[in-house]
């Protein structure tokens, strides 16, 4: 059974449809790259997920459950899928730490110490141990993005999200950031990735899904869609992005 | 009757008085309607005073704000200084100072006009010093560059800029001294609070205090919400696009 | 100006003024209200403590006025033999010396007057505040039907006088005669049943500004900060409550500045409701000695230093609760 389950979602802000009937699923330890032209509804499709954007029919289902119902607890879903921002949004307020452990004191109901201890681990696992203490305004981009991650990497998620981790990063800081996707995607996680960044998806993911105007038009391993690509929309695509985003080795 | 005289013979005449006056009653908004010329013409007043001081204010504000930015040496430092002065002193005080002590013998109407004047000026020049400051030096490094003197700079290019973006600023100050001339209660001007409070401190009418209030302080509101508004149309029409003024 | 900077455009934030003092860099400043807070905090001690039952207008000041009321006599005495400029400097150094030997006579009356103003301005804009929280928040987040009384609610108190207010409270509702039925009001040091009266009229008014204050700091949390808390499984009353208003607390610092300055000055105006406070005893004295340019001074002197003093004191806390990248220096 998959782990993750779109069953023909649409969804619609105002006039506009952004998603016209998504189905896929993916199974646990996958890593599904969503690629795509902006405006296509990547964004959208991933935050439908843990339902900061609710759609307008289909389902989607966690685990066999479906998690769109007006019954589903957000709360208890957006703490088991994690999700990873495209603009870091790093409490400002609270250190690295504090980022981290807000969660676990808030929602698990850690003890302040066994809170401390779990967030140093998930720092150390992003490598940022010694960047404890320091404020977001304090660390490089890729620094904030590890501790995003860390972040939601503490809550223990069945599934993480990447909304374009990488895209507001400057070139060199992005390695850091894709070493440490990869090092997840090894280690068993379960990702869904919007991102542009080829390296990483010719390596690591296991299907990558091209979607244009709110669907699906082309989905298959990474060898199919680079090397033999059923469309020929998603070949020229798949040209543009890899002369922009190809270099950057994780 | 100057309520600043002998505060402590109308309250307690007042005070006395109310024992069942919480209750609203047809007759008491009655009395409110008959003397509605008398309240009107309090609003006037208010609304007189509220001009003249905001004119006083930004004659004397605007030049004290430029010389706060651009000014040096003594004559800064006293700008600086009364401003600190009026904004770190009560109104009370100062229409105190106007009216008890001022020297020149001034009529009423006169000095709270100074010293709302006055007070809103030291407000008006850090809302101007601001907006000055906010244009950047940018703007006055390109119109040096091109030949002004340091005088036509500021009056062709910054002042102008500044004051559009001083419009919120103004708003607000405006409304704040709108609502401030009730304080001059204190020397007994005939504006809207003190006409209300004379009202119900005659004899036999202390069953109508919270409707005069009410009456007085729905003016007031009217008034500020009016005030508001025609401020905001004039920020819309004096926008320029791009500059933050436009709503 | 960071509150006028801070505004977003198109937003006309009701604000009250900073009055633009700049402290940190002014020992002259510390050196004259460090001895200044130092009398005054010795002063209540002494006046509750030692001599509870003496009443105010009697109380004796702690310095000598002989000193300065012989030494006025003798300039005067040497100024009408000397010759005419030197004469007019002498007399008007003696001049000055009749104005120290009354303000040290009225600093008992100014002291108890102060303790007033500093209750009013204090208990007013801590209430106020927790009035304000809520209020500014549902007008952000709130639905309809908390938005709206809110908003009308803050309204209605922005746009119409404080003085105004007071007097709804104290002569249209006559607030007293239910205040005077609470027990321990005006008992010992308690606030007494006007000055009640005075606090109920500033913590509604100050809650108005205040909450003003807040909702546009909330609004100055960027959106993705309260996103992200949802995103780890937070409720929404936890994410504002954890996540949002830290934050905005913090951006809101510069405005509550404002208002405590506000509240020290306009606390003034609950003379007019019998609440005996600094302005309050100074009129009273005036009224007494006809000396209204003397007292009037030392009230504006006193006024000016508690100002100041709760400047410094904002600066003080702005500075504690800084976090690198957030609050005025950050935007």
């Amino acid at each position: 059974m998959s782990l993750l389950e779109f069953e023909d979602v649409h969804q619609s802000y105002g006039d506009e449809e952004v998603l016209r009937g998504i189905s896929f699923g993916m199974d646990r330890s996958d890593v599904e790259v969503v690629i795509g032209p902006s405006g296509s509804g990547k964004s959208t499709m991933l935050r439908c997920v843990n339902r900061l954007t609710d759609i307008d029919s289909g389902t989607i289902y966690l685990d066999g459950e479906p998690v769109t119902t007006p019954e589903t607890d957000v709360n208890d879903l957006r703490r088991r899928v994690g999700m990873v921002f495209q603009d870091f949004n790093l409490f400002a307020h609270r250190t690295a730490l504090g980022n981290v452990t807000l969660g676990l004191r808030e929602v698990l109901d850690y003890s302040k110490e066994e809170a401390r201890a779990e967030a140093t681990s998930q720092l150390e696992r992003v490598g940022l141990a010694d960047q404890a203490d320091s404020y977001p305004a304090e660390l490089s981009g890729g620094q904030k993005q590890r501790v995003g991650i860390a972040r939601a990497l503490a809550m223990d998620p069945e599934l993480m999200l990447f909304d374009e981790p990488t895209s507001a990063l400057d070139p060199e800081l992005i390695g850091e950031v894709l070493r440490v996707m990869r090092d997840l995607a090894e280690e068993g996680m379960t990702m869904l990735c919007v991102t542009h960044e080829m390296g990483f998806a010719r390596s690591a993911a296991s299907t990558i899904s091209f979607l244009d105007e709110g669907r699906v038009v082309e989905r298959g391993p990474p060898e199919q869609l680079f090397e033999a690509p059923e469309h020929e929309r998603t070949g020229e695509f798949l040209e543009r992005l890899t002369s922009l985003h190809g270099g950057q080795q994780g | 009757m100057s309520a600043a005289l002998a505060p402590d013979v109308v309250l307690s005449a007042v005070v006395g008085g109310v024992d069942t006056g919480v209750v609203l009653q047809a007759s008491d908004w009655e009395f409110v309607y008959r003397n509605r010329r008398f309240l009107l013409l309090g609003a006037g007043v208010t609304v007189a005073l509220t001009l003249t001081s905001v004119v006083l204010g930004l004659l004397a504000g605007l030049p004290a704000g430029i010389v706060e930015v651009y000014g040096t040496g003594p004559v800064a430092g006293a700008v600086r200084r009364t401003g600190v002065l009026l904004r770190g002193t009560p109104i009370l005080v100062i229409l105190a100072f106007t009216f008890f002590v001022n020297p020149v013998n001034l009529g009423a109407f006169e000095a709270a006009t100074l010293g709302l004047g006055l007070r809103s000026a030291a407000y008006q020049s850090q809302i101007f010093r601001g907006a000055i400051q906010s244009v950047g030096g940018g703007q006055m490094e390109a119109a040096r560059s091109v030949g002004m003197s340091q005088y036509e700079a500021i009056r062709h290019v910054v002042v102008p800029q500044a004051l559009r973006r001083s419009i919120p600023g103004f708003q607000n100050e405006f409304t704040i001294v709108l609502k401030d001339t009730s304080v001059a209660f204190f020397i007994g001007l005939a504006e809207l609070i003190t006409r209300g409070f004379n009202l119900f401190t005659q004899p036999g009418q202390s069953e109508s205090v919270l409707e005069v209030i009410l009456a007085v302080s729905a003016v007031y509101f009217v008034l500020t919400v009016l005030t508001n508004q025609g401020l905001e149309l004039l920020g819309r029409r004096f926008a320029i696009p791009g500059t933050g003024g436009e709503r | 100006m960071s509150a006028e900077a801070a505004e977003e455009p198109g937003e006309a934030v009701t604000t009250r003024g900073t009055i633009g003092v700049e402290l940190g860099r002014r020992p002259l400043f510390y050196a004259v209200l460090a001895p200044f807070w130092a009398w005054l905090l010795v002063r209540w001690a002494y006046d509750w403590v030692v001599e509870p039952g003496t009443n105010v207008t009697a109380r004796e000041p702690f310095f000598p006025t002989e000193p300065f009321v012989a030494a006025g006599e003798t300039l005067r005495g040497v100024a009408a033999g000397a010759p005419a400029p030197v004469g007019g400097v002498l007399d008007w150094l003696a001049g000055g010396f009749d104005f120290v030997a009354f303000g040290l006579e009225a600093l008992p009356q100014l002291a108890a007057g102060a303790w007033v103003t500093v209750v009013l301005t204090v208990v007013s804009i801590l209430a106020g505040l927790v009035l304000a929280v809520p209020l500014s928040v549902a007008r952000v987040y709130g639905t309809r039907a908390v938005r709206y009384p809110a908003l009308a609610v803050t309204e209605l108190v922005r746009g119409t006088p404080l003085l105004a207010q007071l007097f709804v409270l104290y002569f249209g509702l006559g607030l007293t005669k239910y205040v005077r039925e609470v027990p321990g009001v005006g008992v010992g040091v308690l606030p007494d049943t006007a000055v009640v009266v005075g606090l109920i009229g500033f913590t509604v008014n100050s809650a108005a500004y205040q909450s003003e204050y807040i909702r546009s700091a909330l609004l100055s949390v960027e959106s993705g900060q309260l996103t992200a808390g949802r995103a780890i499984g937070l409720s929404k009353v936890a994410a504002i409550r954890h996540v949002v208003l830290p934050q905005g607390l913090r951006f809101a610092i510069p405005g509550w500045s404002n208002e405590l300055i506000y509240l020290i000055k306009y606390s003034s105006l609950a003379s007019f409701i019998t609440v005996r406070e600094l302005f309050f005893r100074a009129e009273a004295i005036g009224n007494e000695t006809y000396l209204f340019v003397e007292v009037y001074s030392v009230a504006a002197l006193f006024y000016l230093a508690l100002v100041v003093s709760a400047s410094a004191f904002m600066s003080y806390v702005e500075s504690r609760v800084a976090i690198p990248g957030l609050g005025t220096t950050g935007r």
